[in-house]
């Protein structure tokens, strides 16, 4: 069966290169190419995509990397490690460094400063707070991207009942609001590990990827459940019916692959959606408070911000970027994976 | 009396328990020499009395009638109905601006201080030889704000109402503690107006106590000593409506949002020897966003010249008052203590209780959780804050310097007890920002200490329950912080340090659990001594307890650091609340 769904995309392929190729350079050899390999090799000459996929590569690398980095700097980003200097030593009376800005010159030990009232490196506190952004962002977009493609599928193939029952799941999910589930849920968790700090912590991280999936997978669902229902026409799935294909072949060998498109893209847009929201929910202290967060830095810095602008900025531009670019490498995905598309 | 919310109970006070104090004594210590702060005189609240300025009008030299002041607070009000206020904030505007009671305090210009002079009463009250029987003089001329005049009868009925801990919980209890039969009369909604502690002869009004009470005119300034109106006092109403007897009256309330009061006319300046009316009214809006006010009053524009706040201003916008506002910046003493309290019948052992005080980050959790050294955290061992009369400082840790921290010195006597290891259970507010951080520093410190530091998660919301629940397993230390409510030891000690019932009362503001059955009875010595006698004797019993049992640790004392706009004129510190002198206010035409 593999090969019928391979020899198929192949033929898809060929028909969308002759569809837009032809009337341009009709003379050129046409080589047969799979819808992923064009969409790479249109990815790879598209500037946009080019730029916007490194600076995400080089946000991921800084983020894994940040205990090795802040190591070999001599940073820390909390004030609980014991080597971490005490806020006394590094804080005016008003909580302010006494080192590096805002009211001393900057200096390479710090280069984005201390925090105020703590005493932690900026820079530090970025770096993990980027690995939390981004393991919880890619965390939800994973666990998301499995529950809605799934129910999709099944929404889509299964008619009758099932399909309704689903959808209205789906209905119900998408109707309800959800800042007042994440509101409901964090004093819920507090209490439940009120005494044990290292795992109220992990259960913020887990319940955050809970909230965040909970509240993520829908769309996809039904994006999945559309292009099940068109597809499931075709004389390809038709004929494997009729060979007695089993069901689950059928999803997951004859539809899936055919799915990967629009997969793709969903993928590359629900992460910037996720790096976004676990921001916004951390700032409004209902995320994350065991573990250093981007939202978590903002929230703190909108305090001081007229006097300490940098505090805030860094986190904020630091998350703009990483959204932004993944938001456009998204796009490009998009655009490279749709056949109607032409530059 | 206690701070100004609940969620300040719980983001401050817990803090402030949480905040104390750390660190070395070279620290930067630049908030020392930057603060006009007194550091004598913190609590001196109204340590002074003048029965002789009994009568008004009081006028301001300068001073202009009108304008609208606007009063911004990060914080709603608690309940504010007369008989139940007893946070800062609701006892101030109350007192300050819409009921009056027996006494109340002034501003005094020269020394700064606030003075306790006769309200209601023509004097300051007379009592026999042992202070057991007090008799005030209710004036002529006072009226409501509905025109009907105040009788004597009326401030009878109030004190009545003072009795009653069901309807009003959150009310103080001197009542219950001194008057005649308080532990039995329940006030008129549950044992009727009979009631022999309190007689009305005319316009006098005579008061017998269970023991000698020589603080009743201090007792006697508190909205709960005022006069109700029999039959519209409806506790469920009455908090949304007061009546007003001073010089502004309820327009418009909405609890927790906002409060506009209004120039009441029957109020008549001459029999108030306090009290002014030179605003047209004043619009409070709780909730506002500390920020926010500060951004306000720093780019005093607009309605932001005759803006004003009582919170105090956020660590990092003081450096900007102080420099290029400091005109608009007001500091002063406040009557509060902020300490940690473990639990006594759980840390039985004094060494662990002192190695604590060693441990604990002082300046490092004050500068984690937002108080400024030298300002609105100054460091102490005494739990009564300076000012008070009769206080000398001591220093129950020999060799321990204030807000100073020596984790070596508190292994050393931790291992001495053997206790190396010892686990310390503290809550904190886990959704309060300030309060994590803080968090932070003291498990660092007590780590290094040989501490198991072990804090418990809690909520803003649920923090002052679960620290008020005597039976709560999950601590072993509770962090508290107190205000007097006057300048004396009579209003620290039987709070603070005397046995509770737990049963029935439960923790009340003895966070320690404190219960040695000498101190007691010396507390109870010293409520009998000649008044002339107490201060000595209080301050004498501060340093018993402290050497005797250290039951828990000062980490710091409170100051206010306000703010307004150009415009607002006569702005000082209440010392007596840590609130403004509203008397004085006035705005500029």
């Amino acid at each position: 069966m593999t090969t019928t769904t391979t020899a198929d995309l192949e033929k898809f392929g060929e028909d969308i290169d002759a569809a837009g190729g032809a009337d341009k350079a009709s003379e050129k050899v046409i080589a047969g190419k799979s819808p992923t390999r064009i969409a790479l090799q249109r990815l790879r000459s598209d500037k946009v995509a080019m730029i916007s996929g490194i600076t995400v590569l080089l946000l991921l690398v800084l983020g894994v990397l940040a205990p090795v980095i802040t190591h070999a700097l001599g940073l820390f980003y909390t004030t609980t490690d014991p080597n971490a200097p005490l806020p006394s030593e590094v804080l005016s009376y008003d909580g302010f460094p006494s080192v590096g800005p805002p009211y001393y010159p900057f200096t390479w030990e710090h280069p984005l400063g201390l925090a105020p009232g703590t005493g932690v490196d900026n820079f530090a506190r970025l770096l993990y707070g980027l690995r939390t952004s981004l393991a919880v962002a890619t965390g939800a977009t994973v666990l998301s991207t499995v529950i809605g493609v799934s129910i999709g599928l099944v929404a889509g193939f299964a008619r009758g009942w099932l399909d309704r029952v689903i959808s209205f799941v789906i209905d119900l999910f998408l109707s309800f609001p959800f800042i007042l589930g994440a509101l409901a849920l964090a004093p819920i968790i507090v209490s439940r590990f009120s005494t044990n700090l290292d795992a109220l912590a992990k259960a913020q991280v887990f319940a955050l990827i809970s909230v965040l999936v909970v509240f993520g997978w829908m769309g996809l669902a039904r994006l999945i459940r559309g292009q099940v229902l068109s597809l499931r026409e075709r004389e390809f799935v038709q004929a494997a019916q009729v060979m007695g294909v089993p069901t689950r072949r059928i999803l997951f060998k004859e539809l899936l692959p055919n799915l990967v498109a629009p997969i793709v893209v969903a993928v590359s847009l629900s992460l910037p959606a996720y790096v976004a929201a676990e921001a916004g929910l951390s700032y409004l202290g209902i995320g994350l408070t065991g573990v250093p967060s981007l939202g978590q830095t903002i929230n703190d810095a909108v305090n001081s911000y007229s006097k300490y602008p940098l505090y805030l900025w860094a986190p904020v531009i630091t998350v703009m970027v990483l959204v932004l670019a993944l938001n456009l490498l998204g796009d490009s995905i998009r655009d490279a994976f749709d056949p109607k598309t032409r530059r | 009396m206690r701070f100004k919310k609940p969620i300040i109970a719980a983001t401050a006070v817990g803090m402030l328990a949480l905040a104390a104090c750390g660190g070395s004594s070279s620290g930067n210590g630049d908030g020392d020499k930057a603060s006009g702060i007194d550091k004598e005189k913190l609590g001196s609240s109204g340590a002074g009395m003048d029965a002789s300025r009994a009568n008004g009008p009081v006028t301001i030299q300068g001073a202009k009638e009108g304008g609208t002041i606007k009063v911004l607070s990060n914080f709603g009000l608690n309940s504010m109905d007369p008989t139940e206020a007893y946070y800062q904030n609701t006892m101030s505007i109350l007192s300050g601006l819409v009921t009056r009671s027996l006494t109340q305090y002034v501003y005094d210009e020269k020394s700064g201080d606030m003075v306790l002079v006769p309200d209601l009463a023509t004097d300051l009250g007379t009592h026999n030889k042992d202070f057991t029987e007090w008799k005030f003089t209710i004036r002529d001329g006072v009226k409501w704000e509905n025109g009907k005049d105040v009788t004597a009868e009326d401030v009878r009925y109030g004190i009545l109402r003072s009795f009653d801990r069901t309807s009003f919980p959150e009310g103080a209890a001197y009542s219950n503690d001194y008057m005649l039969d308080g532990d039995k009369y329940k006030g008129p909604y549950k044992s009727g107006t009979d009631y022999a502690g309190v007689e009305v002869n005319g316009n006098t009004l005579t008061i017998k106590m269970s023991k000698p009470f020589a603080d009743m005119p201090y007792w006697g300034s508190f909205p709960a000593m005022g006069p109700i109106p029999k039959g519209q006092d409806k506790p469920e109403k009455y908090r949304l409506h007061p009546l007003s007897t001073g010089p502004y009256m309820f327009s418009q309330y909405t609890p927790e949002k906002s409060l506009t009061l209004v120039r009441n006319p029957h109020w008549d300046p001459k029999t108030d020897p306090a009290r002014t009316q030179y605003p047209e009214k004043y619009v409070f809006d709780f909730q506002t966003a500390s920020t926010k006010i500060d951004q306000i009053l720093l780019a005093d524009k607009g309605e932001g010249q005759t803006t004003m706040t009582y919170d105090d201003v956020l660590a990092p916008d003081y450096r900007e008052f102080q420099t290029q506002h400091k005109d608009q910046l007001v500091q002063g003493g406040s009557p509060l203590t902020a300490y940690w309290a473990p639990d006594y019948r759980k840390i039985t052992d004094i060494k662990v209780r002192q190695a604590l005080a060693w441990a604990y980050p002082y300046k490092d959790a004050a500068l984690a959780a937002g108080y400024i050294e030298g300002v609105t955290r100054i460091w102490g061992t005494n739990l009564m804050p300076p000012g008070i009369p009769g206080r000398t400082e001591y220093n129950p840790l020999p060799g321990h310097e204030p807000g100073t921290t020596d984790t070596a010195k508190a292994k050393q006597l931790l291992q001495d007890a053997g206790k190396l290891g010892y686990e310390v259970k503290w809550l904190f507010a886990n959704d309060d920002p300030q309060a994590v951080k803080a968090k932070d520093v003291i498990v660092k410190s007590l780590t290094a200490a040989g501490f198991k530091a072990s804090p418990v998660a809690t909520t803003v919301a649920d923090l002052s329950t679960e620290r008020a629940n005597p039976n709560n397993n999950k601590i072993n230390v509770r962090s508290g912080g107190w205000l007097s409510d006057w300048p004396s030891g009579g209003s620290w000690f039987p709070p603070v340090l005397g046995s509770t019932n737990l049963k029935e009362e439960g923790v009340g503001s003895n966070y320690a659990i404190f219960n040695e059955p000498e101190v007691d009875k010396k507390i109870n010595d010293i409520q009998m001594m000649p008044a002339a006698k107490q201060p000595a004797a209080w301050n004498e019993l501060d340093k018993f307890i402290a050497e005797k049992y250290f039951p828990l640790f000062v980490t710091g004392y409170g100051g206010v650091a306000m703010a307004h706009g150009s415009k607002i004129e006569g702005f000082n510190v209440d010392t007596a609340h840590g609130t403004p002198t509203w008397g004085n206010i006035w705005v500029q035409q």
